[in-house]
């Protein structure tokens, strides 16, 4: 009797997990969308488990004021797992119901509605050509720290305003020194070490919306100097 | 103050419009902070399913819902916008303060900058017809807006009795998304007519 019982729980264990290997997909996780200059947007989602089988992603959104349902019209310019709208399907002051359907032969799941007005999701690209040069003046080396905005955002129409942000470290220390700039594209940096070697970036943010991320790293070599006020000594 | 008195600056239209920006940004910022603040309060589950979004008062102005469109618009007509809105926003705007300093459970600071806030549209609408007018005297817009002071003005649909909190929510909703449209419509207003001027 105990042989045939655990003989029955061995196939009920094995029918078990054939059958767990294949099942409904799990919900699409962490919608997210973001526009880089209040002109265009896109979202992306983190599949969820696909119940082992072929699993296809559609998203779908509503607009405020609307019962209609649109399909995402590009799910290929901006890579896996997302959907970008481009200019035209694109309106700001205008909320978005956006939801992902996973599908399997075996059924779907919807992920939790996201809702998105495009005006609050800005986050720009970084700022290009962080350049940086050493001056000097009667107080000794500085640095002249310049750069170009990010090249899809429209600052010259006034659709977008950039404010941006500089940090500076030497190369072996811990903390970065922040400098707000505002919305200017160049900024001076003053009390240097003479001979140290100085990390650069730059970042942007538009008034209601999300820093962009750090620029690369522009590195730069202060010279040896002698500070003027020790020149005496030495003479 | 009179043209030609002495010790009145007279200002530029770049500085108005500087003013004007400025001071849309401000409201902005206001009415984002508020609109937070009493969503915070009032709506502490974060569970937004199946919510409604009210239908603003201002709906019927047409405005255009992005770049393109907004520089497809005649410098006249993109004015004329910017004043509607404003216009519309007045009274709803001391409704709501009066509404919120009688509201027990909300508190003092947040009834301040509701009055404010319908201080500074009140301002903003102002100078807006100001820098209209700079801009009609510098020939940079034709004098064909239609009469600025007369605008018709829009209201939002008033409810029978108490107003509730929720109606407020919708205000508050609604304005801080005209005030941002305002602040947009500024700036590209600014940069068509002197795009030399910081643009």
């Amino acid at each position: 009797m105990q042989k045939d019982a655990l003989l029955i729980l061995l196939l009920a264990g094995i029918f078990v997990s054939v059958g767990a290997r294949h099942s409904v997909p799990g919900k699409p996780k962490k919608t997210s969308c973001r526009s880089p200059e209040k002109e265009t947007f896109t979202c992306w989602w983190e599949p969820g488990d696909d119940g082992g089988l072929p699993t296809t992603y559609a998203l779908y959104y509503r607009l405020e004021g609307d019962d209609r349902v649109y399909e995402c019209p590009d799910y290929k310019t901006a890579g896996e797992n997302s959907c970008f709208f481009n200019k035209s399907y694109t309106s700001l002051w205008v909320n978005y119901n956006i939801t992902v359907v996973a599908k399997n032969a075996l059924g779907q799941a919807v992920s939790d509605p996201v809702e998105v007005d495009v005006v609050y999701i800005v986050k720009p690209n970084s700022p290009e050509n962080v350049n940086v040069k050493v001056m000097e003046d009667d107080h000794g080396p500085f640095l002249r720290v310049s750069w170009d905005k990010p090249p899809t955002a429209d600052t010259r129409s006034g659709w977008i305003t950039l404010n941006y942000q500089i940090r500076v470290k030497l190369e072996n220390e811990k903390e970065w020194e922040e400098h707000e700039v505002g919305l200017q594209k160049t900024f001076n940096v003053f009390g240097l070490h003479s001979g140290g070697v100085y990390m650069v970036q730059v970042r942007c943010k538009p008034d209601h919306g999300f820093w962009s991320e750090w620029s690369s790293t522009t590195y730069v070599t202060v010279p040896d100097y002698i500070p003027r006020g020790r020149s005496m000594w030495i003479l | 103050c009179a043209h030609g008195h002495p010790g009145c600056l007279v200002l530029s239209l770049a500085d108005l419009f500087d003013r004007v920006i400025q001071h849309s940004a401000r409201m902005h910022g206001l009415s984002s902070d508020l609109h937070a603040e009493f969503e915070q309060y009032f709506l502490p589950s974060k569970n937004h399913i199946g919510r409604v979004f009210p239908k603003c008062h201002t709906s019927t102005i047409l405005t255009p819902n992005g770049k393109e469109n907004a520089q497809k618009l005649a410098r006249e007509e993109l004015t004329e916008v910017i004043l509607k809105l404003l216009a519309a926003w007045r009274d709803p705007l001391s409704q709501l303060h009066q509404s919120m300093s009688h509201q027990q459970d909300f508190n003092s600071f947040s009834s301040n900058k509701a009055l404010e806030m319908s201080d500074m549209a009140h301002q903003l609408h102002k100078g807006v017809e100001k820098v209209a007018e700079k801009m009609q005297m510098l020939g940079m817009i034709s004098n064909s807006l239609n009469n600025l002071a007369s605008h018709e003005v829009l209201l939002p649909p008033s409810d029978s009795g108490e107003k509730s909190p929720v109606s407020d929510h919708e205000l508050l909703y609604c304005f801080r998304r005209d005030s941002n449209k305002v602040q947009n419509y500024l700036k590209i207003l600014k940069c068509r007519i002197m795009p030399e001027h910081g643009c």
